[in-house]
């Protein structure tokens, strides 16, 4: 999933990854490594540039992941470089993630509030600025409960927007709303990878090798168009499992995946 | 009303005169993010007082306000995040407080804060910004309006100028009239002692105005009110270079916290109602063994990185 995502990442352009964000981190770190040297990457919360961690953390505002930086931006600065159309991608999820990309973090329940979320942080304000989204999440399968009902994460209708997809709820576009970037290309879980298509409407793209179509439709809450060039993910080198396993020597991101997500294995380049 | 210059040659006070600058029903900004440099010593002295009604903003945070929520002193949190990421996840006592509707949830977002900020800093009533709308957070703030750009003709969001009454920081280091020299990150530190009626500081220590120049002033010292020197006064979040996060008593924090609302008063008697002091404090959380141990991470990875197994 790392690879996945660090495969979205343009070489030469401002990055910028938020904080709770393990995987994103290590697919900033990977992209800069391999295809992306000349990526600005500025980290999540302690808004350093260009750092080069010992470690990965499990708290974002550590020292720890600003080692190595060459500067550092204040937080109005970073907020103003994606309002001015200069930060080139954003990393997003969500505890809800609709067909349009619209992400929920802010509470589950409507009428009433029944969990309250963290909160997005500014997750609104950058997927509205920032040129390219990259939207993610380790949890795309369910478990169904004794009554056989899933609560999904892909879902039909986010109970909350907290930051901006394709596609606001009374159907309006990106461009009517105004919004300068261009919203999410890419959603990538531990299932399979999807882009939107010219409905902004989430299709999938690509599986794991281990993972059958099937098996995606019935752990998403909505349904949604195939690829006319569906394909099996491409593998990461060893090299690079090596990098993610010497980055994150205390499985940090493992954090993110279920028990049984973790025993996947996967043959590499 | 014009903002104040604080102008005071010695600022330096103990804690709980420092704290009686805050009043029930204050809007507070909190310094410090997620587990850095967060005021704990000043908001424990907070919760000694039992200052409440509060109303609090700030971009993205954890133990501080789960710890104002958990003392029951909170009514309505504009925060952006409040978690303890991939740490311990969700944050027990904000989350209870939401649910049973004793704090009003107002979440703001990150931008949307420092352009609140940065209005009243500038003497304007409110500051223009693209994003935000098609989001739900229009129906939570009626406050936030729109208006067609005289300019370009585009839809623009316009929030309004945020004064909080206190802003609440931990630096590093001050001079005795009120300097501060903050190192790393200073989130949105710097934006709430602008843009703030008054400005509370604890500081790690106290050096000569000299001292403090050559590293360098972060926040000028007329934008501050009062200041205490308070060592440790982060803890459990890290204040580097002097120590690290303790994760092991945010562990024991967030497992009490989980466990309910009577666990979670035998955390505050312990750490906080136990103690009348900092000392006390210091002494509960393990004395100078702990503090040894949160020092050690400049020894190198290897020893910074047990800090967190």
């Amino acid at each position: 999933m790392i690879y996945q995502i660090a495969r979205t990442i343009e070489d030469g352009i401002l990055a910028f990854h938020g904080f709770g964000s393990p995987l994103v981190q290590l697919a900033l770190h990977l992209a800069k490594r391999t295809h992306a040297p000349r990526m600005v990457l500025v980290a999540g919360a302690t808004y350093g540039v260009n750092p080069n961690p010992p470690f990965l953390t499990p708290t974002s505002n550590d020292w720890v992941m600003d080692r190595g930086a060459e500067c550092h931006l204040d937080i109005e600065e970073l907020f103003d470089l994606a309002a001015s159309g200069r930060m080139g991608r954003m990393f997003l999820s969500g505890l809800q993630i609709d067909r349009f990309g619209n992400l929920n973090v802010t509470r589950l329940g409507r009428d009433r509030l029944q969990l309250k979320l963290p909160g997005g942080g500014g997750g609104c304000n950058l997927s509205c600025d920032a040129v390219h989204v990259t939207i993610w999440t380790a949890a795309h399968r369910t478990t169904p409960d004794a009554k056989g009902r899933r609560r999904f994460r892909l879902v039909a209708d986010c109970d909350f927007i907290t930051s901006v997809g394709h596609r606001t709820t009374d159907g309006k576009t990106r461009k009517e709303m105004g919004y300068r970037g261009e919203g999410p290309d890419r959603i990538i879980t531990e299932l399979g990878v999807f882009d939107f298509d010219d409905f902004g409407q989430a299709r999938l793209t690509a599986l794991y090798p281990d993972v059958e179509i099937d098996t995606v439709r019935e752990n998403t809450g909505f349904d949604f168009p195939v690829s006319e060039s569906l394909s099996v993910t491409p593998m990461p080198s060893a090299e690079m499992v090596e990098f993610i396993r010497a980055l994150d020597p205390l499985k940090i991101h493992e954090r993110e995946f279920k028990p049984e997500e973790r025993l996947r294995s996967f043959p590499l380049v | 009303m014009n903002q104040a210059v604080y102008t005071k040659t010695d600022k330096s006070c103990d804690l709980p005169s420092l704290i009686a600058h805050v009043h029930p029903g204050d809007c507070l900004g909190v310094g410090g993010g997620l587990s850095s440099r967060e005021p704990m010593a000043a908001l424990r002295e907070l919760v000694r007082q039992a200052i409440g009604n509060l109303r609090l903003v700030g971009s993205a945070h954890g133990i501080d306000v789960d710890l104002l929520c958990g003392a029951g002193l909170v009514a309505e949190s504009a925060e952006s995040y409040v978690g303890f990421e991939q740490d311990f996840g969700m944050a027990p006592n904000y989350r209870r407080a939401c649910e049973t509707g004793i704090v009003a949830v107002r979440d703001g977002c990150c931008y949307t804060l420092v352009q609140q900020l940065r209005a009243a800093i500038a003497g304007l009533p409110f500051m223009p910004m693209r994003s935000v709308l098609g989001t739900g957070f229009m129906a939570m703030h009626p406050e936030y309006k729109t208006m067609i750009c005289p300019y370009t003709g585009e839809e623009l969001l316009l929030v309004p100028a945020l004064k909080p009454d206190v802003a609440i920081i931990h630096a590093q280091f001050g001079d005795a009239q009120g300097n501060l020299h903050i190192e790393g990150p200073p989130v949105t530190d710097i934006l709430f002692a602008k843009a703030s009626k008054k400005v509370i500081a604890t500081v790690e220590q106290i050096l000569p105005t000299e001292q403090i120049t050559e590293k360098g002033v972060t926040i000028p010292y007329f934008y501050i009110t009062a200041m205490s020197e308070v060592p440790y006064g982060a803890h459990p979040t890290a204040c580097y270079p002097f120590y690290a996060y303790d994760r092991r008593h945010t562990k024991e924090y967030h497992r009490l916290a989980s466990e309910g609302d009577e666990a979670f008063q035998a955390y505050l008697q312990t750490y906080i109602y136990g103690c009348d002091s900092q000392a006390q404090y210091l002494e509960t959380i393990g004395g100078m063994d702990s503090l040894e141990r949160l020092a050690s991470w400049q020894q190198g990875a290897e020893v910074w990185q047990a800090l967190y197994a």
